[in-house]
């Protein structure tokens, strides 16, 4: 069954704070980790209640994000929604390990310096 | 820069990140791109990650405070350093307050060696000025008579707008923590609340005070409304404001915008209103102290404090909510007032209302030493309250001296 799953953007990197994201990316995954749908999201301003909101009145089964408060964590999880937080990296290679099924929370997908 | 920088960590050179690791604070050494050099230990409980998990992170994903995502201090222009209060996510999901300090370490001849976070944990000064602010009542509108009862219902609904709020009362009634009450219910909660009392000031300094200040070359001081920003501003004592800036407050509150002082832009904020005065705003218009478009701006809620003389049995509540607060921070054992002193307060009008209840109490609670508040422990300037005392304080008679009266 495809799968939606919103992703906290600042610019091209996943935000590294979700209550001061004030984008996000809606993306449709199919069962075999196909991207089949991308949706860019502007907030009008940031707000973690707000970006919840969104998750769950989009029916996204999956948040990606960097830093998360647990009440917001908490809120997602008991609405079932799935919370890969502590992700840091450009989103066209979350995307690509989130199309491979590799991602897991606290990963960091920057190339490291030094 | 990054040998330069690599040297500070040699081996043959002092230890320093013995040093770091030994310091109460937590410090995190940046290269030139921000990137994460280092953590010492008191950064890496405090925020959970490993030194050697995020070496070579940008800072924003490590540190992870609002101050990386709203306004990087290392983007500042130099000469605009100094401390700031933000907030960070910790990795157990947790938000610390915090003070952040950005440092650039240069060598002898100052060239950029690193540049230093160094953040210090405010939870146990919030702390502290949480239990004291409990303890002292501030922020907590409290009362039981009917006027209040229905204003402190009105509270939450009107907090969940973003439109003006214009609070009158008599000095003392309690607007301060009105405003901030509001504030507290409101979805901007999180943000700041910023007071701005509009008293006599040059009027020059106020509309930097008020609006900031942009410099020639593009550096500037943010002013109120700036610091503001998506929180709520509240302007106490609006007549006193100068008729001109009240004609600025009416632009800013049409356009949504302000024009620090020296700029040629405006700044677009996102602020909510709220505004008090002493005074009765009709009575202000007409004697052009206040502009009438100015007041029917602010007005869109307009929310009346009633004097401590109006408020029925709110007096005797609040006599034994204070000396209950007070008795608590002064370490006393007072249970009541006795029936003479209840019934000179009673009797009392209380023209500072609420603020002079409170400071009266205070001095009561100070003075004494038994267990009940006697006519000789209040004020001297309240009528009859040192005419016959029922007993002169336990204090005074240690001491040796007389109660007045």
């Amino acid at each position: 069954m495809d799968k939606k799953i919103l992703i906290a953007l600042r610019g091209d990197e996943v935000a590294p704070r979700f209550d001061l994201a004030t984008e996000a990316l809606m993306v449709t995954l199919t069962d075999q980790g196909e991207i089949m749908d991308r949706k860019s999201l502007l907030l009008a301003h940031a707000s973690g209640d707000d970006l919840c909101d969104l998750a769950l009145a989009r029916d996204a089964s999956g948040v990606v994000c960097g830093a998360v408060e647990e009440e917001y964590y908490h809120y997602l999880r008991w609405k079932r929604v799935d919370v890969l937080d502590s992700v840091a990296g450009p989103v066209e290679d979350v995307l690509r390990a989130l199309a491979g099924g590799t991602l897991r929370a606290g990963d960091v997908l920057f190339p490291r310096e030094g | 820069m990054k040998t330069r920088m690599a040297a500070l960590f040699a081996s043959d050179r002092p230890d320093l990140p013995a040093l770091l690791d030994g310091l109460p604070v937590g410090v995190a050494v940046l290269d030139e791109e921000c990137r994460v050099r280092f953590l010492n230990k008191t950064l890496e409980s405090l925020t959970g990650f490993a030194r050697e998990d995020v070496r070579g992170l940008p800072c924003r994903h490590v540190l992870r405070s609002r101050a990386c995502v709203q306004g990087c201090p290392w983007a500042r222009p130099e000469g605009e350093g100094g401390s700031l209060e933000t907030d960070l996510i910790n990795r157990h999901r947790r938000r610390i307050a915090v003070r952040l300090t950005p440092v650039l370490l240069r060598d002898a001849d100052g060239r950029e060696l690193a540049r230093l976070d160094v953040i210090e944990d405010l939870t146990p000064i919030k702390e502290m000025e949480e239990r004291l602010s409990q303890a002292a009542g501030p922020g907590q509108m409290v009362g039981r008579s009917q006027a209040m009862e229905k204003l402190l219902r009105l509270v939450p609904v009107i907090a969940q707008s973003d439109s003006p709020v214009l609070i009158t009362g008599e000095t003392g009634t309690g607007k301060d923590l009105l405003a901030e009450a509001v504030h507290r219910a409101s979805p901007r909660s999180r943000e700041p609340f910023v007071r701005f009392s509009c008293g006599p000031m040059p009027e020059e300094l106020l509309e930097a005070d008020l609006f900031g200040r942009r410099g020639s070359g593009g550096e500037g001081r943010p002013g109120r409304f700036q610091q503001a920003h998506n929180g709520t501003l509240y302007l106490s004592e609006i007549a006193d404001l100068p008729v001109q800036q009240q004609a600025r407050l009416v632009r800013c509150l049409d356009e949504r915008a302000i024009l620090p002082v020296g700029a040629d832009k405006p700044v677009r904020v996102n602020v909510r209103l709220i505004a008090s005065t002493n005074a009765d705003p009709e009575a202000l218009i007409r004697s052009g102290r206040l502009r009438e478009d100015l007041f029917h701006r602010l007005a869109a809620f307009r929310l009346h404090l009633p004097p401590l003389r109006q408020r029925g049995e709110d007096v005797s509540f609040l006599l034994q909510h204070f000396l209950g607060v007070y008795a608590a921070r002064f370490k006393k054992t007072i249970a009541g007032f006795s029936p003479k002193a209840l019934r000179l307060l009673s009797a009392y009008a209380f023209p500072g209302n609420v603020r002079e209840l409170k400071n009266i109490v205070e001095f009561a609670a100070m003075v004494c030493s038994g267990e009940t508040i006697l006519p000789a422990h209040l004020p001297a300037h309240l009528p009859g309250a040192h005419d016959a005392p029922e007993a002169a304080p336990r204090a005074a008679r240690k001491t040796g001296r007389k109660a007045k009266g």
